[in-house]
């Protein structure tokens, strides 16, 4: 599920660190794409409206093959260089230390299904999505390794994977859905990026460096905000919501000061709290160093391609050749390069606001001072409904 | 406030065609001493970079440094309205709403027409260009550069120029077939408008795309002369001058090949 709420918090704190851009806008540019939320987006989220599943004459499901291969045409046919990073071994945090596995089951399936219903990408559980099988894994690598696009196969965490190769410059940023790659370190993550072309969405991307500055906290604190928030490695002080995490956080600097000084009885932590594990799992997570990693674009293998997706898989020849000639095109005459890559940005310009703008901001400003005044009023647990 | 008169509206009306397909929307920086504009097309693969001094205008007054939004559809369409020899006022007065208002005046008719258009908010970068020697500059008739791209484009996307002191060559090679332009530089033809003038400090080889080439010539209608200049492996310049007191500039990142990581 990644950071709970963090979206909204960099909203609300640091508006300048988000960008709404244009799907063609990242032309030219190299992402490192967590391949495991998009397999489990793939095939968890996006069953047919009857609920089952794309599949071959044989009856193997092919939903995985579908989604990455047109995903990955229109990445690319956009001049997106994509690179797929895949989850590995799931960090070794003890049993007893995770939260309860089937609570945060029934958690994650409630907020698919209210995902769903509003047409949105859910935040994946990193435990949950590791439903995704080997062999779908394995076929999704094959394909992508024929459509000449580089498979990095992270030791741990793709995410982390990711924001390795980000923070070496190897890539632009992290294409996810997932906040928490933002908590790793990635100091661009791009959303949207993997939705289907259908949806129309424009890319929103979040910017590490003016979100610690909003903010106004280091990375290491920043971190820590994000344990109190809730992430997928520990649960949370029961209590304590975004606004009062972002007080406790600019006041004490760290979970540890906040612990001394918060009064326990009102806000008790939870039992053997493995704060100092997850800050651990954040702040150096088990990566393969990125100079190791080399990211080689090939020429897609055309009759490779054809044979695994029609051959094995009974996909439409006609239209994956298709699809492939796309693919074969934007190969053609070198590179295009991004005139951003050799001017760099001198000065954001801000033309004269308009009267709308001004008053958007004047509402704005009042609904904040309003919100602040009606949660202050709204202590304590919500009531619960009764069936 | 803001207040600047151009003597026709021809001007205003060919640098907003010549860029519009580009750039949807623009915001124009105005100063004591020029209205500018940069901005990047959506793939922010070219710039558009425009100054019109103040020499250009008839009369011109601003009080302070401002930055006006504005879209440039809508702008074509106030033009539009505009004969090419009606004076033209550009006026935006800070209490008066949110829109520019184009005068335009037809003295032969005593007509004036006056059209609103409304601003829009624009939050965008400014890219720092720095000032550089480049490898080769080229100047030759902008109809003539027209017509080499038209050219080209019709056998491929991409286009070749390599330069040496013998010459500048601009190809092109598809699956149809190819073609090669060369221009051997002619400094002491007779014609002073239609030569074309190539000074060497290095010889170049760079590849772009013709696509956005073809585009920037719609620019020659501003100015009988084009200057291009570029280096290996750097944006390439294509100035339109206006009238000696302004220029408009396209910027055009190349393509490469990127033998580390394509094989």
């Amino acid at each position: 599920m990644g950071i709970k709420g963090l979206s909204q918090v960099i909203a609300d704190h640091a508006p300048a660190a988000i960008k709404t851009i244009k799907y063609e806008e990242n032309f030219g540019r190299k992402v490192a794409v967590d391949a495991s939320m998009c397999l489990y987006q793939f095939l968890i989220a996006g069953r047919q409206q009857d609920g089952t599943q794309l599949q071959s004459e044989s009856g193997d499901v092919t939903s995985h093959l579908m989604g990455m291969f047109y995903r990955t045409i229109r990445m690319v046919a956009n001049g997106i260089k994509p690179v797929y990073v895949f989850d590995g071994k799931p960090p070794d945090m003890k049993s007893g230390e995770l939260v309860k596995r089937s609570e945060r089951r029934a958690e994650a399936e409630k907020a698919l299904a209210e995902a769903k219903e509003k047409g949105e990408v859910a935040d994946v559980d990193k435990f949950e999505r590791r439903l995704v099988t080997k062999e779908q894994n394995e076929e999704v690598k094959k394909l992508l390794t024929l459509m000449g696009v580089p498979v990095v196969e992270a030791p741990c965490e793709a995410e982390a994977q990711c924001a390795a190769l980000v923070k070496s410059g190897k890539v632009y940023a992290t294409a996810t859905e997932d906040m928490d790659a933002l908590t790793f370190g990635s100091s661009i993550l791009l959303r949207n990026i993997v939705a289907a072309e259908s949806k129309k969405l424009d890319v929103k991307e979040f910017n590490l460096k003016r979100v610690l500055e909003g903010m106004k906290l280091e990375m290491s604190e920043f971190v820590d905000f994000c344990i109190l928030l809730g992430c997928d490695y520990c649960s949370t002080i029961r209590g304590i919501g975004p606004k009062k995490a972002y007080e406790l956080i600019q006041q004490h600097r760290s979970i540890d000061a906040i612990l001394e000084n918060i009064d326990i009885k009102k806000y008790p932590p939870p039992e053997e709290w493995p704060y100092a594990r997850a800050r651990e799992l954040f702040q150096s997570p088990e990566v393969q160093p990125a100079e190791d990693v080399q990211l080689v674009w090939k020429d897609p293998d055309t009759e490779g391609v054809i044979a695994f997706m029609c051959g094995e898989k009974s996909f439409n020849e006609e239209r994956i050749r298709s699809s492939l000639a796309k693919l074969q095109k934007s190969r053609q005459g070198g590179t295009q390069f991004r005139i951003d890559s050799f001017f760099a940005a001198a000065k954001i310009v801000k033309s004269e606001p308009t009267t709308a703008a001004k008053k958007r901001k004047l509402e704005e400003e009042a609904s904040k001072k309003g919100k602040g005044k009606g949660a202050d009023k709204k202590r304590g647990p919500p009531i619960k409904k009764a069936k | 406030m803001f207040e600047a008169k151009l003597e026709n509206a021809a001007l205003l009306k060919k640098i907003v065609e010549s860029i519009k397909d580009l750039v949807t929307d623009a915001p124009f920086d105005c100063s004591e001493n020029a209205m500018c504009l940069q901005a990047m097309d959506s793939s922010h693969v070219a710039l558009v970079s425009l100054k019109l001094e103040v020499g250009l205008f008839d009369t011109y007054r601003c009080d302070r440094t401002i930055n006006l939004g504005i879209s440039l559809k809508n702008m074509s369409n106030a033009l539009k309205c505009a004969n090419n020899d009606d004076g033209c006022m550009i006026k935006y007065e800070e209490n008066e709403g949110d829109s520019i208002t184009f005068t335009f005046t037809d003295t032969k008719r005593d007509k004036t027409q006056d059209v609103t258009v409304k601003m829009m908010d624009i939050d965008g970068e400014h890219l720092g260009i720095p000032d550089q020697d480049y490898a080769i500059v080229c100047e030759m008739p902008a109809a003539e550069f027209q017509k080499t791209c038209k050219d080209l484009a019709m056998f491929s996307d991409s286009l070749n120029i390599t330069a040496t002191k013998s010459g500048i060559v601009f190809s092109g090679k598809g699956d149809s077939g190819g073609i090669n332009v060369t221009y051997a530089p002619n400094s002491n033809a007779d014609d002073e408008k239609e030569s074309v003038s190539l000074e060497v400090n290095e010889p170049v080889n760079v590849n772009f795309s013709i696509k956005y080439m073809n585009s920037f010539t719609k620019a020659t209608t501003l100015s009988s002369r084009v200057r291009i200049s570029l280096s290996n492996d750097v944006p390439i310049v294509i100035e339109y001058p206006i009238e000696e007191a302004g220029y408009l500039r396209f910027y055009l990142a190349p393509k490469i090949d990127d033998e580390d990581n394509m094989e």
